[in-house]
């Protein structure tokens, strides 16, 4: 079932359009995420569906209704730029906005020192952002977002500014979170943490939905035919045997014995006939196919060669 | 759930009363306030100034006997020429030359300083020029000195409301009064331009690292809004009561410690009913009067009522007034141009308020206190006259009734700009945006 649905929306500033008719549908307890250049539109779409700005046309559904006010207390945001008071204690903070979002003091005062101790930050309780480095911050803020164990959550550039390890740790927190029952939109430009994390993706570019689904499809349906096969024996016998069936873009010979080699197969119903030819010629040890990264389908659809 | 603004008050009264410097200040401005009604005081009665020596040479022969060595200053005549004087006392404080016409001629004197010249002495060496010239006068008409110290006389004006109601008419003082009225309007002008500024720039603060984005999706705009003047008001507020309470205090426990005992017997002596003219020395009968007239319960009370009244009113006002140019901008630089509006009738009610204290009952004073935007100001500088309460309460109410007229539209303006980044508005827009739905 769609949890939140987007609905034909458009907003223009004087002199540019952000959005330009964009619709998409997010799937309850699904990591999406929110691809896209700088200055696709990204950051409007979120701040919409977080009624921060309102759209000129289309809707936002949660659930199958309209969103309100009251709505949006069941989802945490993190904005790109950080949202944290720079003279507050951090502690303070994660307590106020959970008050603001609707526990009460007693439960929000548990739960942030519990998250504090997850993250093992419990000597920051009294330091306050000026006294942080950004990455510091930001688990501040990721904190503050996921508090009041919102349904839904979404990151503005969630990976920005944090080391690998933290990284790391943040990506196993959304997986957890998702695990809990909640639904994650958020936006990057790092693919590998796409790939690694998302289940759907929509590729907003030049205010546009250029590319919208499950990560697998996408990958799979936008493979382009090429294959790897790993071998002991002659390249030579190999590519003596592919004649005709294939072409054979490039090969590797390694010293340990086992070789590679990439080809190229033009239609899907020789793909048996190629392995079996293989198979003859060679001591055929794997073969699979080559499937596009998120990186290379995001340059390629952006470059509009998809 | 709790209410999102009375949490919004909460964080806001709690971030500035913890902080260093608000203690600070609420505990140091009446010390300070204090210690410069004191310190004067204090410093005239523990320094010893050391007796300064003239050399007097008096040419007119009659004047130098009559000068009389004080614990300031002594006298020592010398038969010497002024000349050879000069020279030779050099390492006297001062040399006064007295004229051989001096009784004719006012100017005929003067004094040789050796180091620096002090007003105080120079005062005191003419006066005991003058009364020895008068006496000297006098002696040429056949006056008689006696008499002529009986004819001497200070009349001590006494003011009193004519009321009707009371008994005994209060005594009232418009030294007392004016003195008041200059202070609780530098209070309000203070309060007014300090804590708006504070709201603006704090609003400016959260729109710069983002908060409001994260604020905005669950508290409405006007909720922050509101939740963040109210805030910032209860902090003045609690200022203010502190600073009573503390000045209060001081004046009830330890004024009595300090103040002279015949002026506390004549006080008294006042507050039994004894008519005050009883009672002897022009100043003395001034300072009295203050005293009776700050330790009247009924008058300080509604002075101190009025004052939360139009200090709370006159804040939400101009700190609604405030909160908008503040969201409309990104930088406290940026808010330059935009605020000068809302100076303006500040400086303007500070001015008037000057004009005021000398007529409290002036068309011009009415009217200022009556318009919202220089009420607060100009109408404290008037309440401590004892104006008709009718006067006060109608400004009161015109001036809640604008706060609430300016609170919606800077409420209007405030959604629009806190989500407004990069280009710096201008007054035209920001009316526009009261227009946007």
């Amino acid at each position: 079932m769609d949890l939140l649905k987007i609905e034909n929306i458009t907003k223009r500033y004087s002199g540019h359009t952000a959005l330009d008719d964009v619709s998409l549908s997010i799937p309850e307890g699904s990591i999406y995420g929110l691809l896209g250049p700088n200055g696709a539109g990204k950051t409007t779409l979120l701040r919409i569906i977080n009624r921060i700005i309102t759209p000129d046309t289309g809707r936002v559904l949660l659930g199958n209704k309209e969103i309100t006010a009251n709505d949006i207390s069941h989802i945490g945001y993190m904005p790109e730029e950080r949202g944290l008071y720079k003279k507050m204690k951090l502690g303070e903070q994660a307590v106020f906005f959970a008050r603001i979002k609707g526990l009460s003091n007693k439960e929000a005062t548990q739960r942030a020192k519990m998250w504090f101790g997850k993250f093992g930050i419990e000597d920051w309780w009294d330091k306050k952002v000026g006294d942080l480095s950004k990455g510091m911050a930001q688990k501040v803020q990721f904190i503050v977002t996921v508090l009041h164990e919102p349904k839904l959550l979404i990151f503005d550039e969630p990976f920005s500014g944090f080391d690998p390890i933290n990284a790391n740790l943040l990506k196993e927190e959304i997986l957890a979170l998702r695990d809990k029952g909640a639904t994650i939109i958020f936006s990057t430009h790092n693919m590998s943490s796409v790939e690694e994390l998302c289940d759907h993706i929509t590729l907003i570019d030049k205010s546009h939905n250029i590319l919208s689904g499950n990560v697998d499809e996408i990958r799979h349906s936008h493979g382009t035919n090429i294959f790897e096969i790993n071998y002991r024996g002659e390249q030579q016998k190999l590519t003596e045997a592919l004649t005709g069936l294939c072409t054979v873009i490039d090969t590797e010979d390694s010293p340990i014995g086992i070789n590679k080699a990439k080809i190229h197969i033009a239609t899907d119903s020789k793909v048996r006939s190629v392995i079996a030819a293989a198979n003859e010629s060679v001591e055929l040890r794997s073969f699979s196919e080559v499937i596009p990264t998120m990186n290379d389908i995001f340059i390629r659809a952006v470059n509009h060669n998809l | 759930m709790e209410s999102k603004i009375g949490i919004i008050i909460g964080r806001e009264f709690n971030e500035r009363v913890k902080k260093k410097s608000f203690i600070i200040t609420t505990l140091l401005t009446p010390l300070l306030m204090l210690a410069l009604i004191f310190a004067p005081m204090l410093i005239a009665g523990y320094s010893e100034e050391s007796t300064k020596s003239i050399v007097v040479v008096d040419d007119s022969n009659i004047i130098a006997q009559q000068l009389t060595n004080t614990d300031e200053i002594s006298f020592e005549q010398t038969p010497l020429p002024l000349e050879i004087a000069r020279t030779e006392y050099n390492d006297y404080y001062a040399i006064l030359h007295i004229g051989r016409d001096i009784v004719n001629n006012p100017g005929d004197a003067c004094l040789y300083t050796n180091g620096v010249a002090a007003m105080g002495t120079e005062q005191n060496i003419a006066a005991q020029l003058t009364l020895a010239v008068q006496k000297e006068k006098m002696k040429q008409h056949d006056i008689d000195w006696q008499v002529m110290q009986q004819l001497n006389t200070r009349i001590a004006l006494q003011s009193a409301k004519n009321v009707q109601e009371t008994e005994t008419a209060e005594s009232s003082s418009t030294v007392v009064a004016s003195v008041l009225a200059y202070v609780l309007s530098f209070i309000l002008y203070m309060f007014l331009l300090l804590y708006g500024v504070m709201v603006m720039q704090s609003v400016i603060e959260e729109k710069n690292n983002r908060v409001l984005e994260v604020l905005v999706s669950t508290v409405r705009p006007f909720d922050m809004m509101m939740g963040k003047i109210l805030g910032v008001a209860s902090v003045a507020l609690l200022q203010i009561v502190i600073w009573i309470i503390f000045i209060g205090s001081i004046a009830y426990f330890v004024l009595p410690q300090v103040l002279p005992a015949e002026l506390l017997a004549a006080l008294e002596m006042m507050k039994q009913g004894v008519p005050a003219a009883a009672i002897e020395g022009g100043e003395q009968m001034g300072m009295l009067q203050a005293i009776m007239m700050l330790s009247n319960v009924k008058y300080i009370g509604g002075i101190i009522v009025w004052l939360l009244v139009f200090v709370f009113g006159g804040f939400l006002l101009y700190a609604a007034m405030f909160a908008a140019v503040g969201s409309a901008v990104d930088s406290p630089q940026d808010a330059q141009q935009l605020q000068t509006p809302i100076m303006l009738p500040i400086m303007l009610a500070l001015f008037v308020m000057l004009t005021v204290i000398n007529d409290p009952t002036s068309n011009v004073a009415f009217w200022f206190s009556m318009i919202p935007f220089t009420s607060p100001i100009v109408m404290m500088a008037r309440i401590p006259y004892e104006i008709p309460l009718w006067e006060v309460c109608l400004s009161a109410t015109l001036l809640y009734a604008t706060f609430i007229a300016v609170v919606w539209g800077a409420g209007k303006i405030y959604r629009v700009g806190i989500l407004m980044h990069g280009k710096k508005p201008n007054i035209k827009e920001l009316l526009r945006w009261m227009r946007y739905k």
